[in-house]
């Protein structure tokens, strides 16, 4: 068994990508629209995060282009749902073959060269902080950017005016309406901040956690992102923690590598049926959530509801 | 009514321009050019006998899986899962090929058996998931894809490892007699293309005659019948979740014994995937979506021309495919549609 605090160092660092998507795509369906495309926008940003800081020099360049072509493909699905009429997870899926072939095709150049990396950033006094600081304060800028983001977006959404209109849009956007909220430029919002933030979670693989570039180079954790955003029940901080357990099972299946052979290839793939159970356990809970005796923390924790209008289209007049 | 089949051609027309248009010019956008690139593919697809042959053996799996999507897709579900349900019919004919039934000439037949048990049983776990606990088919498909796909890695590593060394090549390759007979020196896989055009000629009667079909199309002409959270019936659900399973499960079981003849980790080879782009495509319509699934499979098994001949990637071909159909959606959405009918008029009245 590994020392507490590397431990704990290795999950949070090695998980700041996952916790920007799952992040990016908990605002974007907190308004009503699934995002599909993350298994192909995470390819097609890493990718471009990575090259453009080849090219240039400046890793923080790439990691703002990967934000700008996540916000991009982000757009492409909100304006064919709300402009054309089309079905979101169709477009979702499209660009989601797409862009992931389109990175293999683009990225032949930079597959496993060096690149500029982000310098670790200690933070005075605050990394001193035993147990905390090595984990939060003693990173690099990507990493304590991604776990600033999980208390900022809970407020955002939970405390903020701007917040309480994306759920209202994502819940109801007939009576958000009703109330002189514009429900379509609201989506087209969400889903574009959601987009960048998605786009850093592909720069964060490719200039961070999977340093470098190579062919399907974040394989599968689009598809895992989607499960975790289920897991955490639509919630920052819950979706938060499922990111950093997903991170345990890596560093456990690391670690076992020596141990089990196949196992390493195994386990990565827990979270899926993890999801299962746990949208199983959901849905118990909410069909009797007036009834249950268990403590009001456990429903709390599990207790996750969907945004009611998840994934349809506006209705328009 | 002549003028009006009239006036569908020209949209028709005007629509596969404009969506070929929109695929060439992300070919150009990728530095290639779209003539060289398709005559390329069709040679690579059709310009030899054992081409043909190849191009035959990709188009059995993706349209059996196409064809499984259109019994879903009827039903307003996106099962996703198929790929799944592709893996789970190719362990259970590995199975079989792996167990003492494997040397004996019965082989391929508990093959099909089993392949198309254990797909059917997997499609209907995503059902059983839907109507009993409300999970979403997109995520249990997916999850239990998840599923399938760590038991082929476990089991290719561990119980069906190699003689002598583990790899993640896949399993040693089946006896013989677990093959499925082909034909003359080409190996011409005859079976499975009878079972096909069984298949195909099932579908068309059940969606056409009987009254479980019919309800089932009536969904699915439905417009809105895509949308995810449509209601049916869990009845509906289920019978559409287990034969789509089923079919699906037999394009995995074509793809172990007839394909690859051994279990390897990527058995399914995304065709499923591919076959959902085919559906969206073609609006659900049977000989609509097995034309398309035949111009993907020649699209793919002349892909690995590009490579030798164009210094291309061959991950081109999907990047083409998948524009083409994005393209084709957003033509077909109701306010194109409307313009281009528009300019139509237009063009005819002013004509006159």
């Amino acid at each position: 068994m590994l020392p507490f605090e590397p431990s704990v160092v290795t999950v949070i660092s090695l998980s700041a990508p996952i916790i920007l998507v799952v992040i990016g795509e908990t605002i974007t369906e907190k308004s009503g629209v699934i995002n599909l495309s993350i298994e192909g926008t995470l390819l097609i940003t890493a990718l471009t995060a990575f090259a453009v800081s080849v090219t240039t020099g400046s890793p923080f360049l790439g990691f703002l282009c990967a934000g700008l072509v996540g916000s991009i493909a982000a757009l492409v699905i909100i304006l064919c749902d709300t402009k054309l009429g089309m079905d979101q997870i169709a477009v979702g899926f499209i660009l989601t073959i797409f862009l992931g072939k389109l990175s293999s095709f683009l990225g032949k150049e930079y597959v496993r060269i060096p690149g500029p990396y982000f310098q670790q950033l200690s933070i005075p006094i605050l990394k001193d902080i035993p147990y905390i600081g090595p984990s939060f304060f003693d990173q690099n800028i990507l990493v304590i950017f991604s776990f600033l983001m999980i208390p900022l977006t809970w407020y955002f959404i939970e405390k903020t005016r701007l917040g309480l209109i994306v759920k209202a849009v994502g819940e109801n956007p007939v009576s958000a309406e009703n109330r002189g909220i514009n429900p379509e430029k609201v989506r087209i919002i969400a889903t574009m901040i959601g987009g960048i933030i998605i786009g850093f979670g592909g720069a964060a693989f490719s200039l961070h956690a999977k340093f470098g570039w190579s062919e399907n180079h974040t394989g599968n954790y689009g598809w895992i992102c989607l499960a975790i955003v289920i897991f955490g029940g639509w919630n920052p901080i819950r979706a938060a923690i499922g990111a950093y357990s997903f991170g345990v099972f890596q560093i456990i299946a690391l670690k076992m590598q020596s141990v089990a052979l196949g196992l390493t290839q195994v386990l990565p793939l827990i979270p899926f049926p993890l999801m299962i159970l746990t949208l199983i356990f959901i849905q118990r809970f909410n069909r009797s959530d007036r009834t249950t005796s268990l403590p009001k923390i456990l429903n709390a924790f599990f207790g996750g509801q969907s945004p009611e209008n998840i994934g349809k289209p506006l209705e328009k007049n | 009514m002549s003028n009006l089949n009239l006036k569908n051609i020209s949209i028709f027309i005007i629509q596969v321009f404009l969506a070929s248009l929109g695929a060439s010019l992300i070919i150009i956008l990728l530095g290639a050019s779209p003539y060289e690139v398709i005559s390329s593919i069709f040679h690579g697809a059709f310009g030899r006998p054992e081409k043909i042959v190849k191009t035959m053996l990709i188009f059995l799996p993706i349209s059996l899986a196409a064809l499984a999507l259109i019994i879903t897709f009827s039903g307003g579900l996106w099962n996703i899962g198929i790929e799944g349900q592709i893996v789970l019919g190719a362990i259970g004919a590995s199975w079989v090929a792996k167990s003492f039934l494997g040397e004996s000439a019965l082989s391929p037949y508990i093959q099909l058996f089993v392949g198309v048990s254990m797909g059917s049983a997997w499609g209907l776990l995503c059902g059983l998931l839907k109507v009993k606990f409300n999970v979403h088919e997109i995520f249990g498909g997916l999850g239990l894809y998840f599923v399938g796909s760590g038991a082929i890695i476990y089991l290719i590593l561990g119980p069906w490892s190699k003689e002598g060394i583990a790899s993640t090549s896949g399993t040693d390759i089946f006896p013989q007699e677990s093959w499925f007979p082909t034909l003359t020196s080409l190996n011409i896989p005859a079976l499975p293309i009878l079972i096909i055009c069984l298949i195909i000629i099932s579908i068309i009667l059940f969606l056409s005659f009987s009254k479980l079909g019919l309800k089932l199309k009536a969904t699915g002409i439905n417009p809105g019948s895509t949308n995810k959270f449509q209601f049916s019936s869990s009845g509906y659900i289920y019978l559409a979740f287990m034969i789509g399973g089923a079919i699906a499960g037999l394009a995995g079981v074509f793809q172990a014994s007839v394909f690859y003849h051994k279990l390897v980790p990527s058995i399914s080879g995304g065709y499923g995937f591919l076959a959902i782009l085919v559906v969206l495509a073609s609006g659900k319509r049977v000989i609509p979506t097995l034309l398309l699934t035949l111009f993907f499979s020649a699209m793919i098994s002349g892909g690995s021309q590009l490579q030798l001949r164009l210094n291309l990637h061959s991950s081109l071909i999907s990047i083409i495919l998948s524009s083409i159909v994005f393209f084709w959606l957003v033509v077909n959405s109701t306010p194109i549609k409307k313009n281009i009918t528009n300019l139509l008029e237009r063009g005819r009245n002013a004509s006159f």
